[in-house]
């Protein structure tokens, strides 16, 4: 705990007052859906920062955890706290078939794999319809009462799981397996010759962003209360990318800071294409493929890092400032 | 028996798609070690641009051409002030990189043509044609043709002319190449412009079997790229045979088992054999790391 450091402080007073400053239900349903995206972003930030993989489909992950929770709760009558349960055991499970499977595969080969377990899982949701629903979905899924059926019930389970999962994988960058997380992403080579078991954190990395997916998958359907197979494809698994890609990859904060600017990006969209109709499209991806290719050219490591680069060369530079006026006030005493 | 002829005529229909879109990514990735996600998108555009053309009253041929020649100028410009540009050669930047150029241009097209589909006429009519009780449309048989002509044409490119040679030796060894007088920047965007003149062709012949739309391009980049995957990176034969077996795998499970699971099935065999041969069926040059 000792070293994830004071901003988890601001973090966590940002999170409980937020709702004071924001009582409109509109404002909060936002608060919601970030928090929603930013936990699927943070596991995705573990696989793709720190060991240095991709993962074009984890919003499959998302939909198996969404559909998982929505099947028990609606056909079964379970309640929605075991399925939540359940909504990130098996996604997590699915990860680790897959990341078993496509152990030996990297780069481009690994892209491929995950692009094409998106498009699977998407295409088996919209198929199975006896237990799906198929293309027209999934209704009246019930939603999770804490502390009452409202919004702010809802915003504070969601933050909660948030900051749950961010103390988890803070935790886990400063620990042995975070050391060893990174030393895959700087060289697979000089990590196995160091004896670390290579593999076994490639798969770990993918089991902990597929269990993070479906746990929010689990949340959107019970907020939500409607499903269809639409949003857990290709775009949506972009969108969680582009997410990160913001907000620096290897920064676990960078994962919630990323979601934030989608987040405003998205619901700016949408408050414009209402005054602009011309707007409706799929406009939003004009942003994000800008926002990509801007990024991957201009600054690669991402917002959260950049900023803290800059912080500490401010810093560094007050204090060489400093020292020289120390320096110089000496010299005039000594005279 | 008809039945199995037709799926099969049907697979080499798209199969033929697939190929030109996987060797439009393998003439880039030889040249630059870059997996273009936008190949798709070149297809779209060619499509819809001609519609466009056509819709302005432009002559058929004319607006095929026009079209054709607008693609070229568009994945040479990308090349020279976006891909050339970027500082890095980690593929998962790259690949980053590519997608979201891709997405953009979506974008872009859905903002200029909106949601709806378009139609396009078919080359000669629209009259199928028998032949041994299998029914083949006329414009299937111009998009063979027309993959045929693409193929032998880059062949003919890259390994019997001048220019061919100057590209394979950027791709061999950019360092000698560049001893030699040859500029790896010029060659760079010389195969941009190559894969999105075939990709645009290609998404003009198979407008008319279909509709086209602003997001045609997607799936059918993204076959591409399994196309790619399956033959092995960087082996172009080995490309244009897996993307003829990726046609065929969907039409005969689209025929035999579920026209809704025919994408599910032609990526789960690609899964499969990447458990079983993780470099693809034919290999390729560099193993493992993404070809880098």
């Amino acid at each position: 705990m000792k070293n994830i450091g004071k901003g988890i402080y601001v973090y966590l007073a940002l999170v409980i007052f937020a709702p004071l400053l924001f009582q409109d239900d509109y404002y909060l349903s936002l608060l919601v859906i970030t928090g929603i995206y930013a936990i699927v972003a943070i596991g995705l930030s573990i696989v793709m920062g720190l060991t240095g993989q991709i993962s074009i489909g984890q919003a499959a992950f998302w939909g198996i955890g969404a559909y998982t929770s929505a099947v028990l709760t609606t056909k079964y009558e379970i309640s929605p706290f075991l399925a939540l349960i359940a909504a990130a055991i098996i996604p997590a499970v699915f990860a680790f078939i897959l990341a078993r499977a496509i152990a030996g595969l990297s780069g481009y080969y690994l892209a491929m794999a995950t692009l094409a377990f998106g498009y699977i899982i998407q295409i088996l949701i919209s198929e199975w319809e006896s237990v799906t629903g198929g293309a027209t979905g999934m209704i009246g899924i019930p939603s999770i009462d804490f502390f009452g059926e409202s919004e702010l019930g809802m915003y504070y389970l969601v933050w909660g799981v948030v900051t749950v999962v961010l103390l988890f994988s803070l935790n886990l960058v400063e620990s042995r397996v975070g050391r060893a997380f990174r030393a895959i992403h700087k060289s697979e080579i000089a990590a196995t010759s160091m004896g670390i078991d290579v593999r076994k954190y490639r798969l770990l990395a993918f089991v902990v962003g597929g269990l993070f997916a479906g746990l929010s998958g689990g949340l959107y359907a019970h907020y939500v209360g409607t499903l269809d197979p639409q949003p857990f494809g290709f775009h949506e698994s972009i969108v969680f990318i582009t997410i990160v890609v913001i907000g620096g990859m290897t920064n676990i904060w960078g994962a919630l800071v990323g979601t934030f600017v989608i987040e405003m990006i998205r619901a700016g969209l949408t408050s414009l294409s209402d005054t602009f109709p011309a707007l409706s499209g799929d406009v939003d991806t004009i942003v994000y493929g800008a926002i990509l290719v801007l990024i991957i050219m201009f600054m690669p490591e991402g917002l959260v890092p950049k900023i803290q680069s800059m912080v500490q060369s401010y810093k560094h530079r007050r204090s060489t400032a400093t020292v020289v006026v120390q320096k110089n006030k000496e010299r005039e005493t000594a005279r | 028996m008809t039945e199995l002829l037709q799926y099969i005529v049907n697979g080499l229909v798209s199969g033929g798609i697939y190929a030109i879109v996987a060797a439009g990514f393998i003439t880039i990735y030889n040249v630059s070690k870059v997996i273009n996600m936008t190949q798709g998108e070149f297809l779209m555009l060619g499509g819809m641009f001609t519609v466009t053309f056509i819709g302005a009253g432009i002559p058929y041929f004319v607006s095929i051409i026009l079209a054709v020649l607008l693609v070229i100028l568009i994945g040479a410009v990308m090349q020279k002030f976006i891909i050339g540009q970027a500082k890095t050669n980690n593929p998962i930047s790259l690949i980053i990189l590519t997608i979201g150029l891709s997405i953009f241009i979506k974008g872009i097209a859905s903002f200029f043509w909106g949601k709806d589909p378009y139609a396009l006429e078919p080359i000669t009519s629209n009259d199928p044609i028998n032949i041994a009780g299998i029914s083949i449309a006329q414009q299937s048989l111009w998009v063979i043709l027309t993959v045929i002509v693409i193929l032998i044409g880059l062949w003919y490119l890259t390994e019997k002319t001048l220019l061919g040679k100057k590209i394979n030796a950027c791709s061999v060894n950019q360092q000698a190449a560049r001893l030699m007088g040859i500029s790896p920047a010029k060659m760079m965007m010389l195969a941009f412009a190559v894969s999105a003149g075939m990709g645009a062709i290609a998404g003009i012949v198979i407008a008319p079997l279909n509709v086209t739309s602003y997001d045609v391009g997607t799936l059918l980049g993204v076959k591409g790229f399994a196309a790619v995957i399956l033959g092995g990176v960087g082996n172009p034969l080995g490309a244009i045979i897996a993307g003829f077996a990726l046609g065929l795998i969907e039409s005969l499970s689209a025929g035999y088992i579920s026209s809704g699971l025919k994408d599910a099935i032609a990526f789960m065999v690609l899964i499969v054999v990447l458990l079983v041969k993780p470099t693809g069926i034919f290999s390729e040059r560099s193993v493992g790391k993404g070809g880098l």
